[in-house]
């Protein structure tokens, strides 16, 4: 199998970059940096055996779907990392983005305001439509956490888009 | 009949079909004498439409020229897990070993790729693919002479020479032999080997100014080749190629672990 077969999956990649990380440019180029990153690892790729062509583009994707996540989970790792230097050492407060917010908000901007992790499932199961042992797999975390999560950030989408007092966020300073 | 109210995450799986048919039964029959939490859990259906339809537009967008690139191109430069010194060239040669019988110019994409890799590379290969089947004399001096097969093959390329140690990565040193290079100069060869039998080759060379001028742009290449593969760096004056039948990251890790030793 080559490599080109990852061409098709290009336009659901970008889309659910889009929604993940929001401005459009940076999303491409997280859909770039996974293609190339499938390029190195193209000989790790091990289409099912057995299956139908169907099922091993399906496999592609999610495959395609991993390396964007841990790309994704590296990033967000290293912001959060920033993050909590900064907060250590300017001590400013009312960084939070949320609070005081009472108004409604669209899906698309009450999605930006909840955690990295909490978009990645509400999209993979939402968007993507991926079942919940497939969504666990891609992340790499268990079924029961893809379900709790899950059950909290749509109650936080709630939240935010009919414009309630989202729920207290903790804040762990790292020290 | 009453039934107890399922949990939160039951809701969840009931709209996303998760649930084995008896139980969304139930979970849909409580939700019908509730109308409050129906009335959530319908809030809940429309947010998860609304998902399914978010960005729709993207799905029709021409694919931007670069992310077709992305895939068939490779990427500009190999990018080593740990930042290694600046100045040390590292490349990254695959399919070692393939193809080295009579190909001609051109006649296939791996014969291509093998022609534009350094020479030495194209020696290593070839010495690799001489020597891991043989036997009986796998090696000239064979590891138990160690400090003499150093202190001789480093006499001839006239560089002092290390020799790494990979038993932490599972190999051990078999020995190791002096072999021409394609102009008639010394180049070591040092093979390893675990205890599957597995052998890995480590083929040194030192470098002509002009040899290390032409190695520098080398490609990423990649034949899907499983008989052997090879990683492959100039540091200096010398230039490493590491040739083994293994998958890429257990490869890698060999390079990596070599690498640091003689850095």
């Amino acid at each position: 199998m080559d490599i080109d077969a990852a061409l098709v999956h290009i336009p659901r990649l970008r889309r659910y970059a889009r929604a993940l990380v929001g401005d459009a440019a940076r999303a491409d180029d997280l859909v770039q940096d996974t293609l190339e990153r499938a390029c190195q690892k193209w000989a790790l790729w091990r289409p099912p055996t057995a299956a139908t062509a169907d099922q091993v583009q399906a496999a592609l994707r999610g495959w395609l779907l991993t390396l964007m996540h841990n790309l994704f989970a590296n990033q967000w790792r290293q912001a959060a990392r920033q993050r909590t230097i900064d907060w250590n050492e300017t001590r400013e407060p009312g960084h939070d983005p949320t609070s005081g917010l009472g108004l409604r908000l669209d899906l698309e901007r009450a999605l930006a305001l909840l955690a990295p992790q909490s978009r990645e499932v509400l999209l993979l199961v939402g968007m993507e439509q991926y079942s919940y042992a497939e969504t666990a797999e891609m992340l790499g975390i268990p079924v029961g956490t893809v379900m709790s999560r899950l059950a909290r950030a749509r109650e936080q989408l709630r939240r935010l888009m009919e414009g309630e007092a989202p729920a207290p966020v903790t804040l762990k300073a790292v020290k | 009949m009453s039934m107890n109210r399922p949990d939160e995450t039951a809701f969840h799986a009931w709209v996303d079909g998760e649930l084995a048919p008896e139980r969304a039964a139930e979970v849909g029959q409580w939700l019908s004498q509730h109308p409050a939490e129906a009335a959530r859990v319908a809030a809940l259906q429309a947010q998860c439409a609304g998902l399914r339809a978010l960005r729709a537009e993207v799905l029709d967008e021409p694919v931007p020229p670069r992310l077709r690139r992305a895939l068939r191109r490779p990427p500009p430069q190999w990018r080593w897990p740990h930042a290694l010194a600046a100045g040390v060239m590292l490349c990254l040669g695959m399919g070692l070993g393939y193809g080295l019988g009579d190909r001609a110019p051109g006649a296939s994409p791996q014969a291509d790729a093998l022609t534009r890799l350094p020479v030495f590379v194209r020696e290593a290969a070839a010495a690799h693919a001489v020597y891991v089947p043989e036997q009986r004399h796998p090696v000239e001096v064979a590891a138990q002479q160690q400090a003499h097969l150093v202190q001789w093959l480093s006499k001839r390329l006239g560089v002092r020479l290390k020799v790494p140690a990979l038993d932490a990565q599972g190999f051990h040193l078999v020995g190791g032999r002096l072999l021409p290079g394609e102009a008639g100069q010394a180049r070591a060869q040092f093979m390893y080997q675990d205890a599957a039998g597995t052998r890995v080759t480590l083929y040194v060379s030192v470098l002509a100014r002009e040899d290390r001028a032409a190695a520098a742009p080398v490609a990423f290449q990649w034949t899907g080749d499983e008989s052997a593969r090879g990683f492959y760096w100039i540091d200096g004056r010398q230039g490493y190629a590491v040739s083994a039948a293994l998958p890429r990251e257990r490869l890698h890790a060999l390079a990596e672990a070599i690498y640091h030793q003689l850095g």
